[in-house]
This record gives C-alpha cells, structure tokens and sequence, in this order.
C-alpha cells in the first residue's frame, strides 16, 4: 500500500505536481486504502483494476484535476534564426569565393598562356604578359594579380583551404539544423503522449 | 468445431467485459454525482455507495480520476473535514451546476437506455385487451 502512494508521489512529482497538491492527494489515498484494508478490503476494492498501475493513476489522476505544471516553454535554441542565417551566408560566401579562386586561378593560368602568343605587343592592354615574369594586372584592391599568387601568398592552397573550410561549416551547420537533438524539435516530438482522462 | 466453440465463448466473455466497461465508462460521472445526492462523501465512501446500489468497480479504472475532472469542472464542491475518528478526508458534494449536470444526464441515459431497449427488442408491447 504504501509502495502504491510511493509510486504515485514519484509519479506526481516527474509531472510537476506542487507538493501541497501531492501531500493531499496521497493522504487521501492512503486513508482511504487504510479504510479498505481495516474492513479487509484490497487495493482493488479502492482502486479498481489501476491498483496494478501506479503511474499510470496518478498520472490520471493528476491530469484530470489539472494539477500537472505546463509543459515547459521551448528552449531557446542555440541556433538562433537570425545567427544560423547570418554564419550560412558567410560560410556560402567563403565557398563560392574559395571556388572562384580556384577556377581563374586555374583559368588565369590558360589565358595566360594563350594570351602569351596573342597579345604580346606593346601598351596597356597587355593583360598577361609573356615572359616568365607574368606580372602585368594589378588587383582591384591594390593586391598584385599575379597568375597563381595573391600578393605573395599561393593561391591554390588557400583557396582549397577556404573552401574546406566553407563546405564542412556549411555540413555542419546543416546537420545540426536538421539534427534530433538541436533544440525544440525534438520536445514537440514527444507532445503526442497523452494521459488518461479516467483510469 | 469445439475449439470454434471455446474461442467464440472465449471472444464473448472478453468483449462482454470491454463493452461493461465502455457502457460504464459513459455513465460513471453520472452515478457519482447521483450518489452525492445522499450526502457529501470522501471517495472511498463513494466507492461503497455505488457498490451498495449494486455497482461495483473492481475491474474498473478507480474514481479519483473521475472525481478530479468533476471538481475542475465545478460539478462538484469539496471541503476538508475529519471522517469518523480518521484523518481529515476531502469530502466532495454536488455544485449547483453538478445538479443541473445530473438532472440533465439522467434524461440523456434514460433516451439511450429506452431507445436501445428499443433496439434490441426488450420494450413490450402492449396489448390492449
């Protein structure tokens, strides 16, 4: 009997019950199973076939005098909206930049050698030009476009780098978008679970 | 043929105590608020009133969950007062709207129980002479 009220206590409070609420409900439980047992009642006499069934009872009971706390508010989650946007965006701006790169890296390097036999007159419009030098266009921000090099530092090995970089955080942050475990998801997977109105 | 025969009794005592149970589970409210009428009373106590008008739960869910949904639906009213040389009990007692609720669940089960009778051919006719 007194395991029976035990199971019911824990029950009540995993849901939250207040303590007062809790402390009434067991005692009237327990006086009413001690009433049971001194006529030489069972539990079942009280409670029906829920006797074999703590949690399950005062899961019902409590749901049914609405004594159960709410379901606790979403926490926020560490993948702010606004954050997770703002990180895709740069990680998709590094990739794209990282690949851009890459390629005139790589494209510059034919025009290179195609332009080597094209224009290879004088003036200003020689771009690429011949000669094993190959340092002709000054960068838009001031850093010397040279082939495969920005101002001094490869460009390839950067780029690949970058890129990584970008691709994985992009991976990342998608699989902890998606993932079970990234914040309220995985609490509104649970909402389904009901108790009882009568037991 | 036999084993037919066990497994259809076997069916119809399982789902003759489902329907017992689905019958009751529609009307229970109902017959706690109609043993209230006698007078407050903590739940066990009601548990033995119904069992004296001939209703007996054991097999049943128990009435504290029915009890709780009846007090936050203010069918009922409860105070606290000590039984009979025991601990303090909470004692429940028909609401004004309990009594409405009552009155007004009484007609429904009667309109059910006529039309099933009905139904199921258990209304004689009567005959005049």
């Amino acid at each position: 009997m007194n395991q029976f009220v035990d199971e019911c206590r824990r029950e009540w409070r995993r849901l939250g019950v207040a303590d007062p609420v809790a402390n009434e409900m067991a005692a009237d439980l327990t006086a009413d199973l001690e009433e049971a047992e001194s006529e030489g009642g069972s539990p079942e006499d009280v409670l029906g076939n829920s006797a074999f069934d703590p949690r399950r009872f005062a899961a019902a009971w409590a749901a049914a005098r609405g004594v159960t706390s709410p379901p606790p508010p979403d926490r926020p989650s560490p993948w702010r909206p606004s954050m997770a946007i703002v990180l895709a965006a740069l990680l998709g701006v590094l990739t794209i930049g990282a690949a851009f790169l890459l390629l005139v890296g790589r494209s510059s390097s034919s025009i290179a050698f195609a332009t080597r036999r094209i224009i290879s007159g004088p003036g200003p419009l020689r771009l690429f030009a011949p000669g094993p030098g190959r340092i002709v266009v000054p960068g838009r921000l001031g850093l010397p476009f040279v082939g495969t090099r920005i101002a001094g530092v490869g460009v390839h090995p950067l780029a690949w780098m970058l890129l990584v970089v970008g691709v994985v955080g992009l991976g990342l942050l998608a699989v902890l978008y998606w993932s079970p475990w990234s914040g309220p998801r995985r609490d509104r997977r649970h909402e389904g679970r009901r108790t009882p109105s009568w037991n | 043929m036999q084993s037919k025969l066990v497994s259809g009794t076997l069916w119809c005592m399982g789902n003759a105590e489902g329907r017992r149970s689905q019958l009751l589970r529609g009307v229970l409210d109902l017959c706690l608020l109609a043993v209230m009428e006698d007078g407050p009373a903590y739940g066990y106590e009601m548990t033995k009133r119904l069992r004296a008008r001939g209703l007996s739960i054991v097999g049943e869910g128990s009435i504290y969950p029915l009890l709780g949904r009846l007090e936050r639906d203010g069918m009922v009213e409860t105070r606290r007062a000590a039984s009979n040389g025991g601990p303090p009990r909470k004692y429940y007692s028909l609401s004004p709207e309990g009594e409405r609720a009552l009155e007004t669940g009484v007609s429904e089960w009667e309109a059910a129980r006529d039309a099933v009778d009905g139904a199921l051919g258990l209304v004689k006719a009567e005959v005049r002479p």
